[in-house]
């Protein structure tokens, strides 16, 4: 983006904050019409982008997860070639989000497809409709070990039944710190699963501009209201701020960082100052672990491609594969699901070594021609 | 194998979410099929000559103060950027996909940029036309003085055309360019897109593969699994946008590997080919060498397959924050090869590398 571009776009932001303020206080006096809007009915649900919604209880039951997915049905599955690979796409959002933002990107890998996939996401400890004790700590430890835990009970609930008689693909897709997450995680996921998966993908996360964000996060926040009027409100809100650019995205994924309050107004349900005494843990060393790991990558960014140093160095050494959607905002699988996907599925199609030879046409055969 | 870039492109059009500057801008598979003669051509190629230009007093006078500009990390005006392509065009159409290039030559790998590094190699490696060079691609993107340097380079191949090679890289590409920095460049630099336009359309007539007294080759990236011999990559139609895969593609992405055989390259284009492959391959070719770019080795260049492959990297301190060596291979008449390794130029006034701060929680 040009920086005159990004100047205009910033000078629309701020006149849309204003609005936002002007919108609030003249609710709060007389404004009764939008109180209508409180209620998301004319919004869409989940069931339009998942098939499940099934609540997961990890430590002891004091952790309860919510989650959603779709898997391929049964009588699909028995039509599909028994030679393919079946890929699940699972997925991590970011600080503040909920998995209802990868609501649009799933339903546009079914899509395309043809439902011959699973999807799966869930809300993070602290976020969304997952219910934690107070007690709760947010350090990315405590992420990684939920989301093992939690993607061997999908596993052992789900999957197994499902996936008796055919094998299946997993590709991790973490957005942001999500991306931190499925990188960690990589390694304490148990071996069975972990051999399943053919490669990591991370959207829009790079770890000196993340710790830089870190630092000016009070400026994010103080400009960033807690409460609005109605639903439709906080959707437009995040639509202007470029938080999430796709109306259709933001009508499903906005409204589940929300919950009514009895005046009728619209709260955030998580309060994002809770996460400071944390911060710290969540993207130390991240370039290089991202790097490292031994299996295929992908980095998605948005606007420019923003690298740190290791990350370059890893780029230009050809270790994993960078995509830049340059027309995207920070919450790519908000703003170009379609494209993701497409992006993911090349991704896990190139990589699924069961789904795939390599053609050659060398004729003399000096040695064995291997895949990997 | 199956990939679904066009797919991609098509799709991408269909959520226009903020004016971009492109439309194609947006997807950044490794590359897309675009036809050079689309409705956007620069005209560039409009009247290509039937035979090689000819240099004389005139059009030598012409480059020669053009190289002196440039030299001076001047920008050219538009009009001047349009004759030197034209010019250009008439040198490089009549160049073969795998261009013969005689001994002693000066190897040198990604450029990417860096106007100021790339004067410090001609004084590391002699100046041209004394020394006869060869780069093997990727001139612009992530420097901040792209424009300048793949001007420089693409006068100096103009003016001595048999002094000096100029390969086609991975970056040399519509698409690429358009997400690393060239295009953004060039509109910064002349506030519209007509020298990008001009540069790509140029770029689809640089060789892609050089063949050093028959003993050496040279190309951007690697081996492909579809070409088993040098005479294959003769055969191909190399004018057009790099292709997001096929034989053209692998010669410009590829990548030597520690396992042997074929495998599936990490970066999503292209294949990685082991230490098996090289051998055969230059067997088979009757060569010595494969020597390439393309990679960041921190030493500037890097043997591998037990010295059938030789990486070279001649980009110091790439992107102004990688801190690698940088490095240029003579080779010489009795095939003898050295490196001569170097480190960034010093210049006052460098742009410090300012990277925005993201404007969101994470």
């Amino acid at each position: 983006m040009s920086e005159s571009l990004r100047r205009a776009l910033l000078a629309k932001m701020n006149k849309s904050d204003s609005l936002i303020q002007s919108k609030r206080s003249t609710n709060d006096s007389t404004n009764p019409i939008s109180l209508n809007n409180t209620c998301p009915g004319n919004l869409p649900s989940w069931q339009e982008f998942f098939t499940q919604n099934e609540q997961f209880f990890i430590n002891n039951g004091s952790y309860r997860f919510n989650t959603y997915f779709s898997l391929p049905e049964p009588e699909l599955l028995l039509k599909a070639s028994k030679s393919q690979s079946i890929p699940i796409f699972i997925f991590h959002h970011g600080a503040g989000s909920s998995a209802l933002s990868f609501a649009p990107l799933a339903q546009s890998l079914q899509e395309k497809l043809e439902n011959l996939c699973g999807t799966f996401a869930f809300d993070a400890r602290g976020h969304g409709l997952t219910e934690t004790p107070d007690t709760a700590t947010f350090r990315l430890g405590d992420f990684v070990s939920d989301f093992c835990q939690i993607l061997d009970l999908f596993y052992s609930r789900f999957l197994r039944n499902r996936f008796s008689d055919r094998t299946f693909s997993l590709v991790l897709v973490g957005h942001s710190l999500g991306g931190s997450i499925c990188s960690s995680a990589f390694h304490e996921i148990n071996d069975q699963l972990r051999q399943r998966i053919v490669g990591v993908a991370m959207l829009d996360i790079v770890e000196e501009a993340a710790k830089k964000a870190l630092n000016t996060v009070d400026t994010f926040l103080t400009k960033t209201p807690n409460l609005f009027p109605d639903y439709t409100a906080a959707i437009d809100w995040h639509v202007q701020k470029g938080l999430s650019r796709l109306k259709t995205s933001a009508q499903i994924s906005i409204p589940s960082l929300f919950t009514p309050t009895a005046s009728g107004k619209v709260v955030r349900r998580t309060n994002l100052q809770i996460f400071r005494p944390f911060w710290d843990s969540w993207f130390t060393g991240l370039s290089s672990k991202f790097v490292a790991l031994p299996t295929s990558k992908l980095l998605v960014l948005a606007g420019d491609d923003n690298l740190d140093r290791e990350l370059i160095i890893g780029q230009m050494q050809g270790k994993f594969q960078l995509v830049v959607f340059q027309d995207s905002g920070h919450f790519i699988e908000e703003d170009c699901p379609s494209k993701t996907a497409i992006t993911l599925i090349d991704f896990w199609r190139r990589n699924d070594t069961k789904n795939l030879v390599i053609k050659t046409n060398w004729t003399k055969n000096g040695s064995p021609i291997s895949l990997n | 194998m199956e990939i679904d870039n066009d797919v991609a492109m098509q799709d991408a059009t269909e959520e226009p979410l903020d004016p971009t500057l492109d439309e194609d801008a947006s997807t950044v598979a490794p590359g897309a099929s675009k036809t050079p003669e689309g409705s956007n051509a620069s005209g560039i190629a409009d009247h290509r000559s039937s035979k090689p230009l000819q240099l004389d007093s005139g059009n030598i006078g012409q480059l020669d103060q053009w190289i002196e500009h440039l030299s001076q990390c001047q920008v050219l005006s538009e009009e001047d950027v349009g004759r030197l392509c034209k010019m250009a065009v008439d040198v490089l159409q009549f160049e073969e996909n795998v261009q013969p290039v005689n001994v002693p030559v000066t190897i040198c790998g990604d450029v990417h940029g860096q106007f100021h590094d790339l004067m410090e190699l001609f004084k590391i490696g002699g100046p041209c036309p004394d020394t006869n060079y060869l780069f093997m691609g990727d001139y612009v993107d992530r420097g901040y003085y792209s424009v300048e340097t793949v001007s420089y380079l693409v006068a100096m191949k103009v003016r001595y055309p048999k002094r000096i090679t100029i390969l086609r890289g991975n970056h040399e590409s519509r698409q690429i360019t358009q997400v690393y920095g060239f295009y953004d460049e060039c509109l910064r630099k002349y506030g519209s897109a007509n020298v990008w336009k001009m540069f790509t359309d140029l770029f689809d007539y640089f060789p892609i593969t050089a063949l050093v007294d028959n003993k050496v080759f040279c190309l951007h990236g690697g081996l492909s699994p579809m070409i088993e011999t040098v005479d294959q990559v003769r055969e191909l139609n190399r004018i057009q946008e790099v292709p997001h895969e096929g034989p053209m593609c692998d010669l410009l992405w590829s990548d030597p590997d520690d396992r042997g055989g074929w495998g599936i390259s990490p970066r999503g284009a292209g294949f990685t080919f082991g230490q098996d492959i090289s051998e055969q391959f230059n067997h088979t070719n009757d060569l010595s060498l494969i020597a390439r770019a393309h990679q960041l080795v921190m030493e500037g260049y890097a043997w591998s397959h037990q010295q059938s492959v030789v990486t070279i990297f001649s980009a110091p301190n790439y992107c102004y924050r990688c801190g690698n060596q940088a490095a240029i291979m003579e080779f010489d008449e009795n095939h003898n090869r050295q490196f001569l390794q170097y480190d960034p130029s010093m210049r006052p006034g460098e742009p410090t590398v300012s990277r925005k701060t993201p404007d969101y929680f994470l």
